[in-house]
């Protein structure tokens, strides 16, 4: 947070207002100031919104006006007064004329006012699958203007209206899939899976919209060119979903030790090892684990690893 | 200490704060986080393994100093600004004596503060000559401190591995940073937020790292199960040794409840002058648009859990000290007992923290590592310090296992820095990256000077963008706007340079005011990314 003494902050906003946005009427300058402690409590709300439409973008810009910096707010009211056109566009940098003589410790003159907004999208046909735990997956997707087109070309101009967009869950490590209803105005989703440590990948596609009857489909509303009931458009990449508990279940009977030194690898019969052999039982790391942590951790569900270093006391609090 | 211990206790400080450089302006508060934690952390632990050192107190340790605070400790402009900062100190804590003449115990206070920060003023312009990474490097050459390196920018490898280049970056960047600082190769890594991802091993092994630090469950959950649990290291199919954090010592230090630095004696970190002194007295001192801060002086201790706190007493705080390294002590005695017969080599109990815990959130923790250690030296005691490189040289046996994807995060995966307060960055990140490695195939080993200075400058700019600390900051809901501002900017100059970099159309103006704000890793190439 840019600390400015007020009255020197709102000195240097006016004479950079002046100097930079001659076009830009004293009223909307007044709006923008006044706004500012208005807007902000709300940037986190707009900002979610904006993943879902795209007219949401102009306001999140807007709300950025708010920063403190005299210089960026000008640039960012620039940017504002030419929403229409900046959609696509990332960046702006405005040349401001600093005639003040440069007061601070580093005694360097910055010329250039930066304004960014992140772009709303990057027209690419894209599906990313992350996992956030072991059992739910995150995904975000977007169709390029042209795969559209092209998919308009071949099914009709009310191709998106007549169908709606499926995300299908490709669990490949056990061998089933199951399919998820979206909708066009997300484009992020997060799914809960039932199975850990296994390899995901998602698949994007649309089917015609579906009238049911108590229930049971009765028709599915095609165009002529619709004549399918599915239409993939494209898949993620593959990840595995991290392990989530102990794997007692996968018992060995050998250990295999490596010398980093030498890189010579080593077995060792569970069995031999001091403490089971001196109870002369095979298998049985879950009886290891109980003497080192008194089956405490054995349970992901009794918080066994509810992580202090995030909790509270931690550098990440200077932030 | 124990020239033959049945185990072995491995104290791990990972020191980071993200890159916050502002030579356009003096006004962000952010930049007082370095000044902050120079005052409470750094200078502390120095000070103490100094003691150490001359007390002849043989001790081991490991701090994890992550690229951006060296860079941050090696910028001529953020020292002059730390002097600054501490003048400024100086000058309160000599109101505040004179201020406090009504009251002996506050005014003793105020005098302990006051030699305080002169203190620190004399170490480090005088003794250190601004110079801290020489400062630890030191205690890294005389072997009783292990430096370890870290992610380039502290990305978060479970939300940048579906490009792997960009992990890659991330680990060639951090050991190139070491190697600069401490002109050697580095053993270990501390993944950032302990993130560990199998997909990195191959880099960390490509860049030569032997080790890294990993959540528990990075280990008790791995696959097959390690024998030994927590308490040996494992090695993963490629070739890299994880250590995992022990439970048992980590919630004796953090627990909210009971853990060691909720202890009465102790200063209490939210009753600060910043916020109860006389505004116009202490207007010079706070943020310039006249907003109450921390200043650092502190008159209380924790008390209870009650709002009337008592003054603070710096000898009821070492009796405490005293009294909770005994404990500490006792319990690993305890803990190594018990494993130890169970276990074909002896255990080692790993215990990873965040370094600024220790000192600027829990004041005390500097003193508190201190007088453990002289204990650990002094006293009848089953084990020894150790650092993980010299665990491994002395046990290179280690049992094959794949560590789990795991974060020392809330939950232990990715919840903190992926979210929907947050996810909306993610395809920002993935994007740029992507680009990056576009551009680096579009312009392999670029001859032009401009081009290729644009070049590294997008490799700045999208290894700035990746710092896990935006997302965190964004979860935790303090300094959001910072945070966000920050992918912002680095984003927009990424794209920006992208864009005229493929137009063949450079601002050289504008990349230099830019290089200017983010001239970090002046050595990088962006060609790690091809």
């Amino acid at each position: 947070m840019p600390r400015k003494a007020k009255e020197e902050k709102e000195k240097l906003e006016e004479k950079a207002v002046k100097k930079v946005t001659k076009t830009v009427k004293s009223s909307k300058e007044k709006v923008a100031k006044t706004s500012k402690s208005k807007k902000a409590p709300t940037i986190s709300k707009e900002e979610k919104e904006s993943k879902k439409t795209a007219k949401v973008k102009t306001k999140a810009s807007k709300t950025t006006a708010k920063t403190k910096n005299a210089t960026k707010k000008v640039a960012a009211k620039k940017t504002t007064t030419k929403k229409a056109s900046t959609k696509t566009k990332v960046s702006k940098t405005t040349s401001v004329s600093k005639e003040e003589k440069v007061n601070t410790i580093s005694g360097e003159k910055f010329e250039i006012a930066e304004y960014y907004d992140l772009p709303y999208r990057y027209n690419q046909t894209v599906v990313k699958l992350l996992y956030q735990t072991p059992t739910t997956l995150f995904i975000y997707w977007d169709i390029s203007v042209k795969d559209s087109e092209k998919l308009k070309e071949k099914y009709g101009e009310d191709f998106f209206e007549k169908t709606r967009p499926v995300l299908i869950v490709h669990n490949e490590t056990k061998g089933y899939s199951f399919e998820v209803e979206i909708n066009d105005f997300a484009n992020c989703w997060y799914l809960n899976v039932k199975d850990s440590k296994c390899n995901y990948k998602i698949e994007l596609g649309r089917r015609p919209f579906e009238v049911t009857y108590q229930g049971e489909v009765t028709s599915v509303k095609t165009t002529p060119k619709i004549n399918t009931n599915y239409i993939p458009i494209t898949y993620s990449n593959t990840i595995e979903s991290p392990n989530d508990h102990v794997l007692l279940e996968k018992a060995q009977e050998m250990l295999y030790f490596r010398n980093v030194k030498t890189n010579e690898v080593t077995s060792k019969n569970i069995a031999t090892l001091t403490y089971l052999k001196s109870i002369g039982k095979i298998y049985q790391v879950n009886e290891l684990y109980k003497k080192f942590y008194n089956e405490e951790i054995l349970d992901y569900s009794k918080g066994g690893f509810s992580n202090p270093s995030s909790g509270g006391l931690s550098s990440s609090s200077f932030k | 200490m124990n020239k033959n211990p049945k185990g072995y206790v491995s104290f791990v400080l990972h020191a980071h704060l993200p890159f916050i450089h502002h030579p356009e302006s003096d006004d962000y508060l952010e930049e007082q986080w370095l000044f902050e934690a120079i005052s409470e952390t750094y200078i502390p632990l120095l000070r103490n393994y100094k003691k150490l050192v001359d007390e002849k107190v043989d001790f081991r340790i490991t701090m994890s100093m992550t690229p951006p605070l060296l860079w941050m400790l090696d910028n001529k402009l953020l020292q002059k600004k730390y002097i600054h900062y501490l003048n400024e100190h100086i000058e309160l804590c000599e109101k505040e004596v004179k201020r406090t003449a009504y009251d002996s115990r506050l005014n003793e206070l105020s005098k302990y503060y006051l030699n305080r920060y002169s203190d620190d003023l004399h170490l480090f312009k005088d003794v250190f000559k601004c110079d801290l990474i020489s400062a630890f490097k030191h205690f890294q050459d005389i072997g009783v401190l292990e430096i370890i390196t870290c992610g380039a920018t502290h990305g978060f490898f479970p939300i940048l591995f579906v490009n792997e280049k960009t992990i890659k970056a991330q680990i060639a960047v951090g050991v190139q940073t070491y190697k600069k600082y401490f002109g050697r190769q580095p053993r270990g890594i501390w993944l950032p937020e302990c993130g560990y991802v199998p997909e990195a091993d191959k880099y960390l092994k490509e860049f030569g790292i032997e080790y890294a630090i990993v959540e528990s469950h990075g280990i008790l959950y791995a696959d097959p199960t390690p024998v030994y649990g927590t308490f040996a290291p494992i090695v993963s199919p490629g070739g890299l040794i994880a250590f995992g954090r022990d439970m048992e010592s980590s919630r004796q230090v953090w627990s909210s409840i009971n853990g060691y630095p909720g202890d009465f004696n102790y200063r209490e970190f939210y009753r600060d002058i910043g916020y109860e002194a006389d505004y116009d007295y202490i207007k010079p001192y706070i943020a310039h648009d006249g907003v109450r801060v921390n200043t650092g002086i502190k008159y209380y201790r924790i008390t209870g859990k009650t709002d009337q706190k008592d003054y603070y007493n710096l000898q009821w705080a070492q009796d405490s000290i005293n009294m909770q390294t005994g404990h500490f002590f006792d319990s690993r005695v305890k803990q190594i007992n018990e494993v130890a017969p169970y276990m074909d080599h002896p255990p080692i109990i790993l215990c990873p923290y965040d370094a600024e815990l220790y000192g600027h959130w829990w004041y005390e923790g500097p003193d508190w590592l201190y007088t453990l250690f002289k204990k650990i030296h002094y006293d009848d005691c089953n084990f020894a310090l150790i650092t993980p490189s010299e665990y491994i040289d002395k046990y290179p046996n280690i049992q094959i296992c794949s560590p789990c994807r795991s974060s020392w995060g809330a939950n232990g995966y990715n919840e903190v820095w992926l979210n929907p307060s947050n996810d909306y960055v993610h395809r920002h990140l993935h994007k740029a990256g992507d680009r990056m490695v576009e551009l680096a195939h579009l312009f392999p080993n670029e001859q032009d000077e401009l081009k290729r200075f644009a070049l590294n400058q997008c490799a700045r700019e999208l290894l700035l963008a990746q710092s896990s600390d935006w997302l965190f900051i964004i979860t935790n809901n303090t300094m959001v706007d910072y945070a966000k501002k920050r992918i912002k900017d680095h984003i927009g100059r990424f794209t920006k340079l992208y864009e005229e970099i493929k137009r063949d159309k450079i601002d050289e103006k504008y990349l230099n005011e830019i290089y200017r704000k983010d001239k970090i890793f002046d050595d990088i190439d962006y060609m790690i990314y091809y």
